[in-house]
C-alpha cells in the first residue's frame, strides 16, 4: 500500500501531470492523424525524455498509448478514416451512425466505452501485475528462456498480413540484436570494423525508422488523397439507460480485451475486431450490424481501450512486451537504466504504480479531452501531408541525432526506414521485428545461461515442467495460423 | 467458379504464381543469401578463451538463429498456398510498381542526411521543411517558405533553447 501511495504522490508533482496531459493530448492527436500512430509517437518521444525523470517519461508513454488508442476512433467516425489500426471495426458502426445524423452521439459512446474498457484493464493490472511478477520471481533462466521464445512464437498469431513474415521479421529483429560484443565472451560480432557497430544497433533509430520513416515514403504516394469529413460539433455522451443497455457487451469486450492484451504480442486491433465480432454474435439485432448500432461501436472501443492496459501485465511483471507499442515502452525503460520483468515491481514498485495511475489519470483526460476536443480532432486532418510529413522528417532527424549526437545513428534511422518501407510492402510489418529486437538480448542470455546451468545439452532443458509447458504453447501458437484450413479440411460437407 | 477465378483464389496469375509464387522466390533468396553471408562471418568469430569454461561461443547463438530462420524462409515461396488470401493480399498490395515520387523521396531524404553533419541541424531541418513540400508538388510558394523558417525555428527553440538539447552548428559556425 506504501507503494501504492508512493506512485500516486509522484504522480501528483505538477510536472508531471502537466507531461501526462501533454501525452494524452499528443496521443488523441497523433491517434487521430490517419498514417501517425502512437508507436510512432512514442519512438519520437523517446529520446528526448532521456533527460527527464524517468517516471514523468515512462508515465507520459502509457498515457499516450491509452490515448493514442481513443484518438483513433475520432476520424473513424468522422472520416471514416481510422487514424489508428484497433479502430477499423469502431469505422464499421461509427461512421454509419454519423452519417445517419449522429455523429455527437458515436463519439460519445467511443468515448465512454473506451474510458471504462481502460478502467477495467487498469484494475486488472494493478491485481495481475505484482502475481505474475511474483510467479516469475521462480522462473530460472531455462524458464526465462522458455517464455521468451513462447512470446516470440506468438508473433505468428499476431495480427497481420502473414504469419510466417512475421516470424522471419521476429527472427530478423533477434539476429540484429546479437550485432555488437557478446557479453559473456567478450568477442565483437558483426561489427565489419565498424567502430560504432561493436556497442551494438541501438534500439531508438532503428524504431524511429521503422515506424516513422517507412510511414513517411508509404504516405508519399497517397499526397492526394482527399476525405469527406462529418460534422460534430460537440460529443454527446449516453445516457444512463442507454449504458445499462449496453453493459453486457462492455463488461464482455473489456474482459476479452484485456484477456488478448494480455497475451503475447496480441494488440488492440486483434481485441477490437473480436470485440466487435463478440458484440454481434451476442446481440439481439445482430442485422443492425453495419447500419450504425452503438454496440457495434461500444463493443471493439471497450475492447481495443482494455487490450492496451492488459498489454501493459506481461511488459512489467514479465519484461515480455504485450504489443508493438508496449515494446517501445519497454525499451524505454531499458533506456532509462531499469530491469524489466518481476525485477521491477520488486526493486521499483513506486514506478509500476504512477504507471498504473498515468493510465487511470489518461483515461478521464481523454474523455475531458473528447467532450471538449472532438470537433478540434476532426479539423487536424485537413494538416496538409505536404507539411505534415516533412515535420515528421524533422522530428526523426533531431531525435535519433539527439540519442547520442552522432550520425550514425541518424544513417541507422534513415536505412530502417528505407527497409521497412519495402518490407512493409512485401508483407513484413515492424511490429515483430521491434519485439525481436527487443526480445533478442534476452532470449541469447537465457539461452546460454540455461546451456552452462545442463552443461550444453539441449534436451536436460526438459527436465523443467515449466520449459515443458511454454514448449506446449509454442507448438500451440505456432499452428494457430493454420487452423482454419485445418477446420475447414475436416468439416463435413452439406449437400446444397 | 470459372477455372481462371480458381487460379486467382491461390494466387494473381499476373505474378507467374503456379508451383512457386515467383516474386516470394526472389524474396527468399535475398534472405537466404543475407543468412548465408552472416554464417559464415559467425564461422570467423574468435572461440572462447578456455578460461570461460563452459561458457558457450560467440557463434552458436547467431548459427542457430540463422537456421530457424533458413526454415521459415524456405516456406514464403510457397506460402500462397497455405494461405491465399493472405497473400492476394500483399500481392495487391505490392503489385504496383513503386511510384517515382518515393524514389525522388529517398534519394532527397539520402542527400540531405548525407550533408547534415557539415550543414548543422538548423540549416538541414530549413532545408528539408523547404524542399519535401516543393518535391511532393506543393505550390503555394508563400505557404512553404514562412513553413521551412517557422517549424525548425520553432523545434529549435524547444529543444535546443528550452530542453537543452545540443544542436550541431554545422556552416552556421563559419559565419560567427
Amino acid at each position: 500500500m506504501e507503494d501504492v501511495i508512493r506512485g500516486f504522490v509522484l504522480l501528483m508533482e505538477v510536472q508531471n501531470l502537466l507531461l501526462i496531459f501533454g501525452g494524452v493530448l499528443v496521443g488523441v492527436l497523433v491517434g487521430a492523424l490517419p498514417g501517425l500512430s502512437s508507436p510512432m509517437a512514442i519512438a519520437l518521444l523517446m529520446p528526448f525524455t532521456i533527460s527527464l525523470d524517468p517516471v514523468a517519461s515512462i508515465s507520459m508513454m502509457a498515457a499516450l498509448y491509452c490515448a493514442g488508442t481513443f484518438g483513433g476512433s475520432i476520424t473513424a467516425i468522422l472520416i471514416n478514416a481510422p487514424g489508428a489500426p484497433p479502430a477499423v471495426a469502431t469505422a464499421l458502426d461509427g461512421y454509419q451512425m454519423a452519417k445517419n445524423g449522429e455523429p455527437g452521439r458515436a463519439l460519445g459512446l467511443a468515448a465512454v466505452s473506451s474510458v471504462l474498457g481502460g478502467i477495467f484493464a487498469i484494475v486488472i493490472f494493478l491485481f495481475a501485475t505484482p502475481l505474475l511478477a511474483d510467479i516469475a520471481l521462480k522462473f530460472g533462466p531455462v524458464e526465462y528462456f522458455g517464455l521468451s521464445v513462447f512470446a516470440l512464437s506468438m508473433l505468428a498469431a499476431m495480427s497481420g498480413k502473414s504469419s510466417i513474415r512475421n516470424l522471419v521479421a521476429g527472427a530478423l529483429g533477434v539476429f540484429v540484436s546479437t550485432i555488437g560484443v557478446h557479453l559473456a565472451t567478450g568477442v565483437e560480432r558483426y561489427d565489419f570494423g565498424v567502430q560504432e557497430l561493436t556497442e551494438g544497433i541501438k534500439f531508438v533509430p532503428v524504431l524511429i525508422g521503422l515506424f516513422a520513416m517507412s510511414e513517411l515514403l508509404a504516405q508519399s504516394k497517397t499526397l492526394n488523397n482527399a476525405v469527406e469529413r462529418m460534422s460534430a460539433k460537440a460529443l454527446r455522451l449516453p445516457t444512463i439507460a442507454e449504458l445499462k443497455s449496453l453493459k453486457g457487451t462492455i463488461l464482455r469486450s473489456s474482459g476479452l480485451g484485456t484477456f488478448i492484451g494480455i497475451l503475447p504480442a496480441e494488440g488492440s486491433t486483434v481485441a477490437a475486431m473480436m470485440g466487435y465480432n463478440e458484440a454481434k454474435r451476442f446481440s439481439k439485432t445482430p442485422e443492425k450490424f453495419g447500419t450504425g448500432c452503438a454496440e457495434g461501436i461500444v463493443g471493439p472501443e471497450a475492447a481495443n481501450n482494455a487490450a492496451a492496459g492488459g498489454a501493459m501485465v506481461p511488459t512489467l511483471a514479465l519484461g515480455i512486451p504485450g504489443s508493438g507499442t508496449t515494446a517501445l515502452i519497454l525499451a524505454a525503460l531499458v533506456m532509462h537504466g531499469f530491469r524489466p520483468g518481476p525485477y521491477l515491481i520488486t526493486e521499483t514498485p513506486h514506478l509500476v504504480y504512477a504507471i498504473f495511475g498515468a493510465m487511470l489519470f489518461a483515461n478521464f483526460a481523454f474523455l475531458g479531452i473528447g467532450l471538449v476536443g472532438a470537433r478540434f480532432f476532426s479539423y487536424v486532418t485537413f494538416i496538409p501531408k505536404r507539411f505534415l510529413w516533412p515535420s515528421v522528417f524533422v522530428f526523426s532527424l533531431i531525435g535519433s541525432y539527439a540519442y547520442s549526437s552522432a550520425i550514425f545513428d541518424v544513417w541507422v534511422m534513415l536505412l530502417s526506414g528505407i527497409i521497412g518501407y519495402f518490407a512493409l510492402r512485401n508483407g513484413f510489418s515492424p511490429a515483430p521485428f521491434v519485439m525481436g529486437l527487443i526480445l533478442g538480448k534476452m532470449v541469447e542470455e537465457t539461452f546460454t545461461q540455461s546451456m552452462v546451468i545442463y552443461e550444453s545439452n539441449f534436451m536436460n532443458f526438459f527436465d523443467s515442467g515449466v520449459f515443458i509447458f511454454f514448449v506446449i504453447l509454442t507448438v500451440i501458437s505456432l499452428s494457430s495460423p493454420f487452423w482454419p484450413q485445418i477446420r475447414a479440411k475436416f468439416k463435413p460437407k452439406t449437400v446444397e | 467458379m470459372s477455372d481462371e477465378k480458381k487460379t486467382f483464389d491461390f494466387a494473381p496469375k499476373t505474378l507467374g504464381a503456379g508451383f512457386i509464387h515467383k516474386k516470394d522466390l526472389v524474396l527468399a533468396i535475398i534472405l537466404v543469401a543475407f543468412g548465408a553471408f552472416m554464417y559464415y562471418e559467425a564461422g570467423k568469430f574468435p572461440e572462447a578463451p578456455a578460461i570461460l569454461g563452459d561458457t558457450l561461443n560467440a557463434d552458436v547463438f547467431p548459427k542457430m538463429l540463422i537456421t530457424i530462420l533458413f526454415i521459415l524462409v524456405a516456406i514464403i515461396p510457397f506460402e500462397f498456398k497455405l494461405t491465399p488470401a493472405k497473400i492476394a493480399k500483399i500481392d495487391k498490395d505490392r503489385g504496383d510498381k513503386t511510384p517515382p515520387i518515393t524514389w525522388i523521396s529517398i534519394l532527397l531524404l539520402l542527400t540531405i542526411v548525407s550533408f547534415a553533419e557539415f550543414l548543422g541541424a538548423v540549416v538541414t531541418m530549413f532545408i528539408t521543411c523547404l524542399l519535401l513540400p516543393l518535391v511532393w508538388g506543393e505550390r503555394n510558394y508563400i505557404a512553404v517558405a514562412i513553413y521551412s523558417v517557422v517549424f525548425p525555428g520553432f523545434v529549435y527553440l524547444l529543444f535546443n533553447k528550452l530542453l537543452g538539447l545540443y544542436f550541431n552548428p554545422g556552416i552556421l559556425e563559419l559565419l560567427k
